[in-house]
């Protein structure tokens, strides 16, 4: 579940809020990406996020300042395009689980190499918020990423229930996305078909 | 590393390269350039701050990183300075250890106590003078609010606002450890020059 505040009138309330109930009903790694936050309000949400966090088998994850994370006491980091570098990141991060976002098989090895646990790939279907990484990949893409990698692939872009098993089927350890969680009009059913797409 | 008094420490502006700004205002007898840049991506800062950490060491000043201690970190920078908008300085000392420099900016006696309290190395304490680089919605604090600091602290202090070739002696003279600047350096006509002179000065008022 990837965060996107800025849609709520109150993110300091409601996203932790957002994060009681999806952890109520699924597993899920909270991504906090909130570019627009500054440092002490990132690290302010990400407190509160974590006495949020429903069940033990979920996890938190900050994008890209590992400072916060360890700081926070996060469970890890998610690293975007242009963060720094992966490797000189790991060094002075001991204990973070660390994943890197990649829109391609060269980019996929070569986080891979640099000590990466997971991956996230795509955009693997049509979305509005990723215009800018291009057209769509395909299911096929995906395919070819997982079979030439060893680490757990999320699927990422344009991420609902109905098409989550189709990711799975392509090799993908799991799916990532953002507003399916925090558009959704009824939370509860979008949550449950998650639970039987995922077989969780 | 120690800050010295009459420290000079140059922060980097946006309207150029940082680590060229860096080159120029060390040439000119900088003893600590702070990186600071809002907009900049994680890998351009790593980038930099590798780039301006070598100058730093061939120059025997210091180098910090504004706001990031991930890259700090990452790109083993001698400290970091943050704001009070910035990762609480408790945390960040914690993570950044003894051997590294914590600078925390504050704008009253009150801050200062607290960043003292929280671990910090030096406090930035200002904006002493108006100043245009930043936008500030409170009033400068003035010279002679310096010495107040200084005396409820046992830190360094560095000012910061507005500070000129005209008015540097005044903030030396009120126990300023050293004085920062942006615009006064990076957007002179000869930065190489202005850090120069103003270095001159410093010196020149504390004899």
């Amino acid at each position: 579940m990837v965060s996107n505040c800025k849609g709520f009138s109150s993110p300091e309330k409601q996203f932790p809020e957002l994060v009681r109930r999806v952890t109520a009903h699924i597993p899920v790694i909270i991504q906090l990406r909130e570019k627009h936050l500054n440092a002490k309000a990132l690290y302010k949400l990400a407190l509160t996020v974590k006495r949020h966090i429903h069940d033990k088998d979920s996890l938190l994850f900050i994008n890209e300042r590992f400072d916060i994370a360890l700081a926070s006491g996060a469970d890890g980091v998610h690293f975007p395009e242009k963060s720094c570098p992966f490797g000189k990141a790991l060094a002075v991060s001991p204990g973070m689980i660390a994943g890197k976002s990649t829109h391609s098989l060269k980019q996929a090895l070569s986080a891979e190499a640099d000590g990466a646990e997971y991956l996230i790939f795509g955009p693997v279907f049509e979305t509005p918020l990723k215009k800018r990484y291009g057209p769509p990949m395909g299911l096929e893409k995906l395919d070819e990423i997982c079979r030439h990698v060893s680490v757990p692939v999320y699927a990422i872009g344009g991420i609902v229930p109905r098409n989550s098993r189709q990711c799975i089927e392509h090799g993908a350890y799991g799916v990532a996305a953002m507003s399916v969680f925090h558009s959704s009009e009824n939370l509860n059913r979008t949550l449950a078909n998650f639970h039987a797409a995922l077989e969780l | 590393m120690k800050i010295e008094r009459t420290t000079l420490c140059c922060i980097t502006s946006d309207s150029s390269c940082p680590v060229m700004q860096a080159e120029k205002a060390l040439k000119g007898g900088a003893t600590m350039i702070q990186l600071r840049r809002k907009s900049a991506s994680g890998s351009e800062l790593y980038e930099w701050s590798k780039s301006i950490q070598e100058l730093c060491r061939a120059h025997n000043a210091i180098f910090i990183v504004n706001d990031r201690l991930d890259i700090a970190l990452a790109a083993n920078a001698d400290g970091v300075h943050l704001g009070q908008e910035d990762l609480p300085a408790d945390a960040a000392k914690k993570l950044l250890g003894k051997n590294k420099i914590l600078g925390v900016s504050v704008s009253s006696v009150t801050e200062a106590e607290k960043a003292g309290r929280s671990g910090a190395d030096y406090v930035g304490f200002g904006h002493i003078y108006p100043t245009a680089s930043k936008q500030k919605s409170c009033r400068p604090v003035g010279p002679d609010s310096i010495t107040e600091v200084v005396r409820a602290l046992l830190l360094p202090v560095i000012a910061i606002g507005g500070i000129t070739l005209d008015n540097v002696c005044e903030v030396i003279n009120a126990g300023a450890s050293g004085v920062a600047v942006i615009s006064a350096v990076a957007e002179a006509p000869d930065p190489e020059k202005a850090t120069s002179l103003l270095k001159q000065k410093m010196l020149s008022c504390l004899q």
